[in-house]
């Protein structure tokens, strides 16, 4: 057993056990909060993966700049426990029997990709996914799109403003 | 890794949007630092130099061989570099007819004109690229930039509803084809148009079903953007609530840049599947939007709602021209008319240039007529009256002709255009939709769209009704003049109707240029 399996159990038991806080705790806080790691220990699968620059923005991104946003929303609607559990309806069943469902075909065709693993020369894992790689790739070849992104993200600010101030 | 190196003349294709940009930046800045002068009027003037200069260098590169733009995520060809114009044409116009507006309601702000430029800019983008992401963020571009703009102006409910309104379903369109286009990339492996033809036939035999889901979500989102029948229903909302100049600048250079990318998207696209199917599809479409759009356009005594219905109707004829575009077999069944000026390739090639060429003579014609009609609600409404709904009813129209001749005028002719009655810009454009669907063999969809134009005149003609022969309305409002809109009044009333005579120069134009990138 290597190190890499030893961190990949603890990563995915970790995010397992946050994940199911997130559902099941009372409080909003509580529950956001659990987000929180459960968005930390699957950046850090992802670096297992090699793709560092998405666990990167997992963690700027989503741990960060997301969940501030959850907690502002949880903090202005003054949101506190939540009742008990209610009763189950109809809804309720059929939603429960709609996930047991998703699983159950989630499951079936996870049995049926081929066990080994498809093999990758090394080199590739090395440079692939890093961030310096893809700042080659975005500011040369991706350079058109990565400038549109640009441009989307001062119009989208400006048009935010525009909305948002006082009325016209 | 070889990374490849851009030099500076790798950016001149994207000139005209540079141009935009920064001229929508000067104006941002303009806000902050020259905002004590009490008069804004140099904001419109420079959001019209900044269209017009970006207007001419796309006619400059209009008669240059297609080429790739950097590195074949974009193109420069006669198609966008003509789309361009057009847009730049819907943005000097509806900028000129937006100043009076927006100082009756004093609302003259640099954001205002900066993201109509933004908007006018993601356009551009969108008519040249060649690649699903970047079609993708430009979408997004013009989209917000439109957003902000429905609901720029926010007294009363109307407009918030509208800006929401477009929001949600936009962002609903905007994901359907985005999750069409990851289905495609899953099918080829590739995101380049150019590169899509070969593995899209590889895949189409062996998991047919990615394919065409992936063509029917891709095909659904761009419906939306068009307003096609049966996804139009934002439509009306949308173009009521907004400010009538934005609602301008939607139906005509929206509606055109959507159109752009969907011609690009598909052409490319029936390189590697059966065009067969997408002539269903657009055929289909094509049907039910001209349908549709006319008679729910019939009811309609709010003049805005009934032009919005009408550019409904108007993207059915378009989709006539995109469904012309697919047409396949024997070359006897071409060339009905036999009257066409373009020359060379074969009969097939013949009908997807001449089917080009109609797509964007219309889309031209659309943007001068559709302009100049808001142009002359916008001058007739008054804010007052929003709350009532009845600020764009028909009766405000009665009598126009013996209160302001040149308006009654001017808005008769542009009817007429969106009529298609000559001698209009509007019936050479239809003349030509027709002339090419003919020509490719489409002749139920021809008779089709003949008759339910026909009985679009009922409404248009209706309004002509109002201002000529119906008496002044006791206790009119005294109607006020401003240089801007009479200059858009003008300019889009001559266009009108020089080019409905003398279609001959930008007919010219269209007969060098209306190629498309790997035709």
């Amino acid at each position: 057993m290597n190190i890499e399996l030893i961190l990949f159990g603890a990563f995915a038991l970790l995010t397992l056990l946050s994940a199911g806080t997130v559902i099941f705790a009372r409080s909003p806080i509580n529950s956001a909060m659990a987000l929180v790691s459960t968005f930390f220990f699957l950046a850090g699968i992802y670096v297992l993966l090699w793709a560092h620059t998405v666990a990167v923005m997992q963690v700027l991104v989503y741990a960060g700049a997301i969940m501030v946003l959850f907690l502002f929303v949880i903090m202005l609607l003054n949101l506190g426990e939540s009742p008990t559990r209610g009763k189950p309806t109809v809804a309720r069943i059929a939603g429960g029997a709609a996930t047991v469902g998703l699983f159950a075909a989630l499951a079936i065709i996870l049995l049926k990709i081929p066990a080994a693993p498809a093999t990758l020369s090394t080199d590739a894992q090395a440079s692939f996914g890093t961030i310096a790689t893809l700042g080659q790739v975005i500011f040369t070849q991706w350079l058109l799109p990565f400038e549109a992104v640009s441009l989307l993200l001062l119009v989208a600010m400006v048009g935010a403003v525009v909305v948002a101030k006082s009325r016209i | 890794m070889t990374l490849p190196n851009l030099s500076l003349a790798d950016f001149l294709p994207l000139l005209p949007t540079i141009i935009m940009v920064v001229g929508a930046s000067i104006l941002l800045l303009s806000e902050v630092f020259l905002s004590t002068t009490a008069s804004r009027s140099y904001q419109a003037v420079l959001t019209v130099a900044t269209a017009v200069a970006a207007g001419a260098v796309a006619l400059t590169t209009m008669f240059e061989p297609p080429q790739e733009v950097m590195l074949g995520f974009g193109v420069l060809d006669p198609f966008s570099s003509f789309l361009t114009f057009v847009v730049c044409v819907g943005l000097a116009l509806a900028t000129l007819s937006s100043v009076s507006f927006l100082r009756k309601r004093g609302a003259e702000r640099g954001e205002f004109y900066a993201l109509m430029l933004f908007a006018t800019a993601g356009m551009s983008l969108l008519a040249m690229s060649n690649e699903l992401i970047t079609l993708f963020i430009n979408i997004e571009v013009l989209s917000i930039a439109t957003y902000a703009l429905t609901s720029y102006l926010r007294r009363g409910t109307r407009p918030s509803e509208a800006g929401f309104k477009y929001f949600i379903l936009g962002a609903f369109s905007s994901a359907v084809l985005l999750y069409g286009a990851a289905l495609l990339y899953g099918a080829t492996g590739t995101t380049h148009l150019t590169a899509m033809a070969g593995p899209l036939s590889t895949a189409l035999s062996s998991q047919p079903g990615l394919v065409y889901a992936g063509i029917i979500l891709v095909g659904a989102g761009f419906a939306f953007k068009v307003a096609a029948v049966p996804f139009h229903m934002w439509t009306p909302d949308v173009y009521e609530g907004a400010p009538t100049p934005v609602t301008a600048l939607m139906s005509a250079g929206v509606k055109a840049a959507a159109f752009a990318a969907m011609v690009r998207v598909f052409f490319m696209v029936g390189k590697g599947v059966d065009p067969a199917m997408l002539l269903t599809l657009f055929s289909v479409l094509a049907f039910l939007t001209m349908v549709a759009g006319n008679l729910l356009a019939i009811p309609q005594r709010n003049v805005k709602r009934m032009l919005a219905y009408s550019s409904i109707a108007h993207a059915g004829y378009l989709l006539v021209g995109v469904a012309a575009l697919f047409v396949t077999g024997p070359g006897e069944q071409f060339r009905l008319l036999g009257a066409s000026a373009l020359t060379g390739g074969t009969p097939l090639d013949l009908a997807r240039a001449e089917a080009l060429r109609g797509i964007l003579y219309y889309l031209l014609a659309y943007t001068f007529s559709a302009v100049g009609a808001f142009a002359i609600v916008s001058v007739l409404e008054r804010r007052e009256d929003e709350e009532k709904g009845t600020a764009w009813d028909l009766e405000r129209f009665s009598g126009l002709a013996q209160r302001k001749p040149g308006w009654a005028f001017a808005m008769a002719a542009f009817m007429l255009s969106l009529g298609g009655i000559p001698p209009t810009i509007g019936f050479m454009s239809k003349l030509l939709i027709f002339q090419a669907a003919v020509d490719a063999g489409l002749i139920g969809l021809t008779i089709v769209g003949v008759l339910s134009s026909a009985a679009g005149v009922y409404y248009y003609l209706r309004v002509v009704v109002y201002m000529f022969m119906r008496p002044v309305p006791e206790g009119a409002q005294a109607l006020e003049k401003s240089w801007s809109t009479e200059l858009a009044l003008v300019l889009s009333t001559a266009a009108v109707v020089i080019l409905g005579i003398i279609p001959g120069p930008i007919m010219g134009w269209l007969e060098q240029a209306s190629s498309i990138f790997g035709q």
